[in-house]
């Protein structure tokens, strides 16, 4: 090709030649567009700050006279507080896919795509303004833990350390549900599956009783699922201390996932203009 | 019939020093069903033209543009945008081109002017040029009343237009425009071809897909007809209209049935005013049927005579020059509305069968 070679015709050919804004620029770019979004949807906002309230009453009403026993130290409440942030990051992050769903709806998925913007930096900025709706969440629960008699063991470090590892937990499933969503175009398939994934997900798994209280084999499926990871981790730091030994291997799990999943959510979206052709 | 090379090589040889904006080669994409989109294309399209893509439904346009604008990749071929693989150098291609897309893209859930500020960032637009560069945008496709309104509650063509702002914030030395104006009120249709014209006599290369023969003839300075994911004719609209051969005769009857037009058929074949070589064609049309010959205008009023004499009924007539409505008839047969209706798009991908 000899077409670029001619110095004085590159200034007709070029105007303007935009300047990269680094992957740092295009996440914010993404950022601010989905919070814009979300602020826009002041019922979805409310929902979410109002949910874990609903979660705590109904699972303490519902289990807790007959799981009271089977805990460790027999307080529930405290036992479930850790569980309903994980809970809570895991429903935020089942939703995050219909988001790119409304994209190909709209056309921004395609904007979005034909635009020199970092792939990666498209999926981050849109994983961390879905990560901006647990943390609310997250303090608010964490709160009425505290108002209800169940205060974080390690202070406000280990709030911190509560919210680190539900963000930590969330990002694996959030880039499961942004490939369902990109992949089928559809909110309502990725609506089903992340539903129908979610309930083994919280159910096998220590959220709501110990692991010794389940029958055996649901003791197996527990063992290797990631929610059972992030409730440990989080029930480690708010009953116990700061039990690295529970900690780290949960956030080593969890983060492995993440970057495995969110890899291949990167790599859907890079070839999403090219899904016909497979 | 020309190919696009020789038309294009025409311009290239008598100007050395303009640039090819668009360079594509042996351009084929099969999708994984086996479906044949595009099977050979190449162009070659200078700076500063309106290059105008025209086709039925299903014949290829937008997987072309979407091959162009590096959204496909070809199965087959090579592509140069403005001196940039598009391949290789994708991320270049994206940054020096625009790309409005067949359905209107906009976010509905932001304002008009958080949409063009979304724009801005996109394509890297300096932060302290993004306040002057939406309020001119906005001046241009006339939407500075609604700049503080939501996206989602403009009307059809006023998304269009946002669209296209969105599309040019960036100030693209080349614009993909895919079906700009399908849907649109000819009051719309015309002002966004206002705007085209605008910008490419700053000097953008404009490469646009469209349906409509009035459309290409309008803006384009170049044209390709596409028909089953080929280029089957290609020039500037004067070099396409001149291929038809001659002048269009067109009769309306009285009665336009089958047998009657086969009859006025037979006459004019039989007719001793005009010679069989000297017609170019004799087709049904909707009303009766139409001949196109160079001579269409000398012997116009002798052939009417003599199938009057022959027993055909006449109610009208008419001598027109051609158009590009016969261009596309002479090449594929029938009309671009017709060939639309038949084609089936099953290939095309899920983001564009949103509403």
């Amino acid at each position: 090709m000899t077409t670029t070679t001619q110095p004085e015709n590159e200034l007709d050919q070029s105007p303007e030649k935009t300047t990269g804004n680094g992957i740092l620029g295009d996440i914010w770019t993404n950022l601010l567009r989905w919070n814009l979004k979300k602020l826009r949807e002041p019922f979805v906002l409310v929902f979410a700050l109002v949910e874990p309230l609903i979660f705590l009453v109904l699972f303490s009403q519902v289990f807790g006279q007959l799981a009271g026993q089977a805990v460790p130290g027999g307080d529930y409440v405290a036992y479930l507080v850790p569980a309903i942030v994980i809970l809570v990051a895991l429903i935020t992050a089942a939703g995050s896919g219909t988001g790119f769903v409304q994209d190909i709806e709209t056309g921004m998925f395609e904007k979005t795509l034909v635009s020199p913007m970092s792939r990666t930096a498209v999926f981050s900025g849109k994983v961390l303004s879905d990560i901006l709706l647990i943390v609310v969440p997250t303090l608010i629960m964490l709160g009425l833990g505290y108002v209800a008699g169940a205060p974080v063991t390690t202070g406000l470090l280990g709030v911190v350390g509560i919210l680190g590892v539900a963000l930590v937990f969330s990002v694996w499933f959030m880039a499961f549900s942004n490939i369902l969503g990109v992949v089928t175009g559809s909110t309502r398939v990725t609506g089903i599956v992340t539903n129908l994934v979610q309930l083994p997900l919280l159910f096998a798994s220590t959220a709501f009783v110990p692991m010794d209280a389940l029958p055996g084999w649901l003791q197996v499926v527990s063992s290797v699922n990631p929610t059972t990871y992030g409730v440990n981790a989080a029930r480690a730091i708010m009953l116990s201390g700061w039990d690295w030994g529970v900690i780290v291997p949960s956030l080593v799990v969890l983060g492995a996932l993440d970057i495995v999943l969110g890899g291949m959510a990167v790599y859907v979206l890079n070839r999403a203009s090219s899904a016909a052709v497979q | 019939m020309g190919t696009p090379m020789q038309s294009h090589d025409r311009t290239t040889e008598n100007d050395h020093t303009r640039a090819l904006a668009i360079e594509a080669t042996n351009l084929g994409l099969t999708y994984s069903n086996g479906t044949e989109a595009v099977t050979d294309i190449s162009l070659e399209i200078p700076t500063g033209e309106v290059f105008g893509f025209l086709g039925a439904n299903g014949a290829g346009k937008t997987t072309t543009i979407k091959m162009l604008t590096t959204l496909l990749q070809p199965t087959t071929g090579q592509i140069t945008v403005n001196g940039y693989d598009a391949l290789t150098e994708s991320n270049a291609v994206r940054e020096s081109i625009g790309y409005m897309a067949q359905e209107t893209s906009i976010d509905p859930a932001l304002t008009v002017r958080e949409d063009l500020r979304f724009a801005c960032r996109a394509y890297g637009v300096p932060p302290a040029e993004r306040g002057t560069r939406i309020d001119d945008l906005l001046d241009l496709v006339g939407l500075s009343a609604k700049a503080d309104d939501r996206a989602g509650t403009l009307s059809g063509g006023q998304k269009k237009r946002l669209d296209a702002a969105m599309t040019l914030v960036h100030q693209p030395p080349i614009v993909f425009l895919d079906e700009p104006t399908t849907g649109l009120d000819p009051a719309a249709r015309t002002r966004l071809w206002e705007y085209f014209r605008a910008i490419n006599r700053q000097g953008t290369t404009i490469f646009l897909t469209t349906q409509y023969l009035e459309e290409a003839d309008a803006l384009c300075s170049d044209l390709a007809v596409i028909l089953d994911g080929e280029i089957v004719a290609s020039g500037s609209p004067t070099d396409l209209k001149s291929q038809v051969g001659g002048d269009v005769l067109e009769i309306t009857l009285a009665d336009p049935s089958d047998t009657a037009v086969e009859h006025a058929q037979a006459a004019i074949e039989a007719s001793e005013v005009i010679a069989p070589d000297e017609i170019e064609t004799v087709q049904p049309t909707e009303d009766g049927l139409s001949v196109t010959s160079t001579r269409a205008r000398q012997i116009g009023t002798d052939l009417l005579v003599g199938l009057s004499e022959a027993g055909v009924t006449i109610t009208g007539f008419n001598i027109r020059s051609p158009t590009l409505d016969d261009v596309f008839l002479s090449l594929t047969g029938e009309s671009v509305d017709d060939a639309g209706d038949e084609a089936v798009r099953s290939t095309d991908h899920h983001i564009e069968t949103r509403q």
